[in-house]
């Protein structure tokens, strides 16, 4: 096996050890940084690609690497990866290099600092991708914060302050609460420490799941986000840098609905199947209040922003009708969303490079001026609409009919934001892309730099390809969500065999 | 009878020796050349140090003797001797700038400080209430001079004053209170009265409380936890930032040692009906506990001083502290130990850290003050970050890790609510602590920078504080396990 035994470790190290390297740096050679952290990044997605190919499409764990932390309390770092994760680690390791080249000259300020946060919000999102321990998951979970904090609060803009603030406050006050809960886990299950295989072993009384489910949930909810806890998301959003938004849409918001998927369903799963009901109802709320929301912005940012509340909400769909197809169609979606919307948020900023305005009403015409940034602003748009053909098509294909049986009463009315996202997509493509150039600025706008293509033209790329071969991407993914759904539904069960629940557990 | 082994001593006796050079030397040092105080103080202190180090890694040296039954060498007080001599030097090593820059260098500076950690050390080794008693006061009396040294400040003077009489306040309930103890067992050694609180039937148990309940209130007061916290903020504000850094972190940990060794040690005993005597006081603990951490964080939320903040921080680093005490078992102590180590780098990094950019008799203390330092001084302004993020408890910092075991310790014990409580208000502190973050990386500085840069020594000292901070953060393991064993030594 060789190197592949330490692949894990290696992706955490390799984007550290640039953070220090750059963090060493001369400051004066910002160049150098820049570089440097393309370097690192790129370095991190090529290592990354080892695991697809490495990886086996069958439900367990693998690139398994455990090393003891704290051994007295049974804690060690605990690393793998499954079909859950596979991918999101992937959209992690693409996603950075993306964001970095997007942001090569507008980011002029410290860059140095810059270019460190990046590369460290890379260690803890792979972290929490990676982790198999609860305390491990904890440390990625909440380190995460703090560059991503950074990012929003240096280099963004006007009320940047207040949204960096207001973003730390929120999930941290969302996730305390799940180390609390870990805490009452640990004592109540006599576990010995916090690995998630071994808690998995130990079942939860039914009325202590409940708490303890809410408890995780309020902290992914908040992460994902759900309606009603998704006040935080316009602000952090709006106020980022191009760059932030990017992770904190292509990748931060994942990791509620993957901490549901890895954490809260299988540990509680009496509790997850009795709340189900509720997180599909929230979910469909926030399909619609998102869209309706989209609809009626003047800026480009927060449509894009709102746009995410309604996506996640068809995640949120998929998870909480917990069948396999549903479920493969959530984690499908996330990868779709993390395209889509990542490029439909550089592309916003790359108007607002040029503009430095992302109203609506300050363009029109930019067919004629911009051919190139059209057509594929155009294609992304198609994408997050999920036009067949697209990726986001198979994703949300998958949730609507996945979900059908659980909630059909709620696929319905899914299904109407599925018209609604169209609606707000389009019209804006179609006020800022179409009719007559009426603002005399918008008439000298350059089009995309070879820079800027360079930068768009994988994603466009992966959101066709991935809405054409999705079975290629699927294929890994089922594997491991079928076993999940089987074991959730057997130990979740209201009259479930005891004694099958370890066995179940163990095949897993 | 003669053959008393002073070997428990010996580290003690090293620093009260190095007071009496220090003071010496001061007098026969001529006007006008440098003085070697700090040079002597630093010298003994590491002697100290490496005298404690040994104790504690072998026997033959002296772990787990004991003078005349009344001063240990246990591995709680080897432990605590390790982490006070430590702070004790890296407050030293962060003086003499200071002085310099607030009103000359005081050969009798040093002399204090060394008589202070004399009795902390004491606080901790001693298994007798008289020589705890006096150890107590070997200490405070120090430290109210020392609060006191900024001659010409008046807020220095006030500082010393009220800490002063808000310490012989707290002397006077800790007397009273082991008096009544001592009236129930007939004894002043701890282990008797152990037994003798095991042992008190019906009509004796009241004796007991009431004095458990008076000993709560006097190490409440030298803790600082609510509602005895309210000399805090004026005299953590008023007293030169070294020795508020010395008060932060050394005092802090070893009142809580004192407190250990008398509560879980002494005063957790098996009633004759089978019932723990310690059901008696935690639930009282738990509810300080509770309101002395919703009080220091919202507290501290208020001030716009830097030092006032963080002396309101204290306040509800006392209530978390006090949350894992509530455990009682030798996780519990271990979560206190830790914690305490924890908490004493980081905040003599912090503390430590205003005082080494004071400059010409003014220091940052307000949030313009650190504007911008993010970009004028990096290093600094990523330390003191390091340290904050450890204040808050985020992972990876060593008051993440130290508040994981506080909280498992108290949800252990049943106290959930209690851990809820704590980190709902460490999400409260966060606001606070990220004010400073936010000045100092996202807003301009304003004007020149009028801040010092801290010569070598201090930046010796600030460097191991982020060490710590962050190795026991991401490698907590050594230094919990070392806890645990000292826990298992009361």
């Amino acid at each position: 096996m060789g190197a592949s035994n330490y692949l894990l470790s290696l992706l955490l190290l390799l984007p550290l050890l640039g953070a220090v390297v750059i963090a060493l740096s001369p400051r004066a050679n910002v160049g150098l940084q820049k570089t440097l952290g393309m370097a690192f990044s790129l370095a991190t997605f090529a290592l990354s690609l080892l695991l697809v190919t490495g990886f086996q499409p069958v439900a367990e764990m693998q690139f398994v690497e455990r090393y003891d932390w704290i051994p007295a309390y049974g804690i060690s770092f605990h690393l793998g990866v499954d079909g859950l994760s596979l991918w999101l680690v992937i959209l992690t390791t693409f996603l950075t290099p993306v964001a970095l080249l997007g942001s090569w000259s507008s980011i002029e300020q410290r860059v140095k600092e810059f270019n460190v946060f990046m590369l460290l919000l890379e260690v803890g999102m792979l972290g929490v991708f990676f982790a198999l321990d609860l305390f491990v998951f904890y440390i990625f979970w909440e380190a995460m914060l703090i560059p991503m904090y950074f990012l929003i609060g240096i280099w963004g803009h006007g009320r940047r302050i207040y949204a960096a603030v207001k973003f730390f406050l929120y999930t941290m006050a969302g996730s305390v609460l799940m180390l609390v809960a870990f805490l009452v886990l640990y004592k109540e299950t006599g576990a010995v420490g916090f690995g998630l295989a071994e808690l998995l072993r130990r079942p939860v009384d039914p009325a202590l799941q409940f708490w303890l489910f809410l408890a995780f949930a309020l902290a992914f909810a908040i992460k994902v986000p759900m309606f009603p806890f998704h006040t935080w998301l316009p602000d952090a959003h709006v106020e980022a840098p191009t760059a932030g938004s990017v992770i904190l849409a292509g990748v931060l918001l994942k990791m509620g609905g993957y901490g549901f998927l890895r954490l809260a369903m299988p540990l509680f799963p009496q509790a997850a199947l009795e709340m189900a009901p509720w997180i599909a109802l929230l979910a469909v709320i926030g399909i619609i209040y998102g869209a309706l929301v989209s609809l009626v912005q003047p800026d480009m940012k927060k449509l894009v922003a709102y746009s995410s509340v309604s996506h996640l909400g068809f995640v949120m769909l998929g998870v909480a009708a917990f069948s396999t197809t549903s479920v493969t169609g959530a984690v499908y979606q996330m990868l779709n969303h993390g395209i889509s919307t990542g490029a439909l948020f550089l592309m916003v900023g790359m108007l607002y490079d040029r503009r430095h305005t992302r109203e609506i009403s300050e363009f029109g015409g930019l067919k004629t001026v911009m051919p190139w940034f059209s057509a594929l602003f155009l294609m992304v748009g198609l994408s997050s609409i999920a036009v067949p053909g697209f990726n986001g098509f198979v994703g949300e294909f998958l949730i609507l009919v996945g979900s059908w049986r659980a909630f059909p009463g709620m696929v319905i009315a899914a299904s109407l934001g599925v018209i609604l996202a169209a609606a707000y997509i389009l019209w804006m493509i179609q006020r800022v892309l179409y009719g007559e150039v009426t603002n005399p600025k918008n008439e000298k706008l350059a089009d995309l730099s070879p820079r800027e293509l360079a930068v768009l033209l994988p994603l466009v790329f992966l959101a066709v390809y991935m809405g054409i071969f999705s079975p290629q991407f699927t294929r890994t993914i089922e594997p491991s969500v079928a076993a999940l759904v089987r074991d959730v539904r057997a130990a979740g069960a209201p009259a479930h065999n005891a004694a099958a629940l370890p066995a179940a557990a163990d095949a897993r | 009878m003669f053959a008393v082994d002073l070997r428990p001593l010996l580290p003690a006796l090293i620093v009260a020796v190095t007071a009496l050079v220090v003071l010496l030397a001061q007098a026969f040092t001529p006007k006008g050349s440098r003085s070697p105080s700090m040079g002597l103080t630093a010298t003994g202190l590491a002697g100290a140090l490496l005298l404690s180090l040994t104790m504690a890694a072998d026997a033959r040296y002296g772990r787990g003797a004991s003078t005349g039954g009344t001063y240990v060498a246990d591995d709680f007080a080897l432990f605590f001797h390790v982490l006070l001599i430590g702070l004790a030097l890296m407050a030293t090593l962060l003086s003499p700038a200071y002085y310099r820059e607030n009103g000359g260098e005081r050969g009798e500076y040093y002399t204090l400080m060394l008589f202070s950690l004399v009795g902390m050390l004491g606080l901790v080794s001693t298994t007798e209430m008289i020589s705890m008693f006096v150890a107590l006061e070997i200490m405070s009396v120090a430290l109210y001079a020392l609060a006191g040294t900024r001659r010409d400040q008046i807020e220095s003077q006030e500082s010393a004053l009220k800490y002063f009489v808000t310490g012989a306040f707290a002397s006077a309930f800790l007397l009273f209170g082991m008096a009544l103890l001592y009236g129930l067992s007939g004894s002043t050694q701890l282990a008797r009265v152990a037994r003798g609180v095991a042992e008190a039937g019906p009509e004796q148990l009241p004796l007991a409380v009431l004095g458990c309940g008076m000993l709560i209130v006097g190490f409440g007061f030298k803790v600082a936890s609510v509602p005895f916290h309210m000399w805090t903020p004026d005299v953590y504000e008023g007293a030169p930032t070294t020795v508020t850094a010395l008060m932060a972190a050394g005092v802090k940990a070893a009142a809580f040692g004192g407190f250990l060794r008398v509560f879980l040690g002494s005063l957790s005993g098996r009633l004759p009906d089978g019932t723990y005597f310690s059901a008696e006081w935690i639930p009282a603990l738990a509810a300080l506990a509770a309101i002395t951490m919703v009080i220091g964080n919202l507290g501290a939320l208020a001030q716009s001083n830097l030092k006032r903040m963080l002396a309101f921080s204290s306040v509800a680093h006392a209530g978390y502290l006090m949350s894992g005490m509530v455990g009682q078992s030798e996780a519990a102590g271990q979560a206190v130990l830790f914690y305490l180590v924890a908490y004493g780098a980081v905040n003599m990094g912090t503390f430590g850290l205003l005082a080494s950019l004071s400059k010409g008799g003014r220091e940052p203390l307000s949030l313009q003050d650190v504007a911008g330092l993010g970009e004028r001084r990096p290093a600094l302004a990523a330390a003191l970050t390091v340290f904050l993020i450890s204040l808050t408890g985020v992972p990876i910092s060593a008051g993440f890790v130290g508040k994981f075991y506080l909280f498992g310790a108290a949800v252990n014990a049943g106290y959930t609510s209690l851990a809820i409580v704590g980190v709902l208000m460490s999400v409260v502190s966060a606001f606070y602590y990220l004010r400073v973050v936010v000045a100092m990386y996202m807003r301009e500085g304003e004007g020149e920078d009028a801040w010092a840069v801290p010569e070598a020594s201090a930046r010796l000292s600030l460097l191991v504080a982020v060490v710590v901070t962050l190795g026991l953060g991401v490698w907590p393991a050594p230094v919990l396990d070392l806890a645990r064993a000292a826990a298992l030594a009361l």
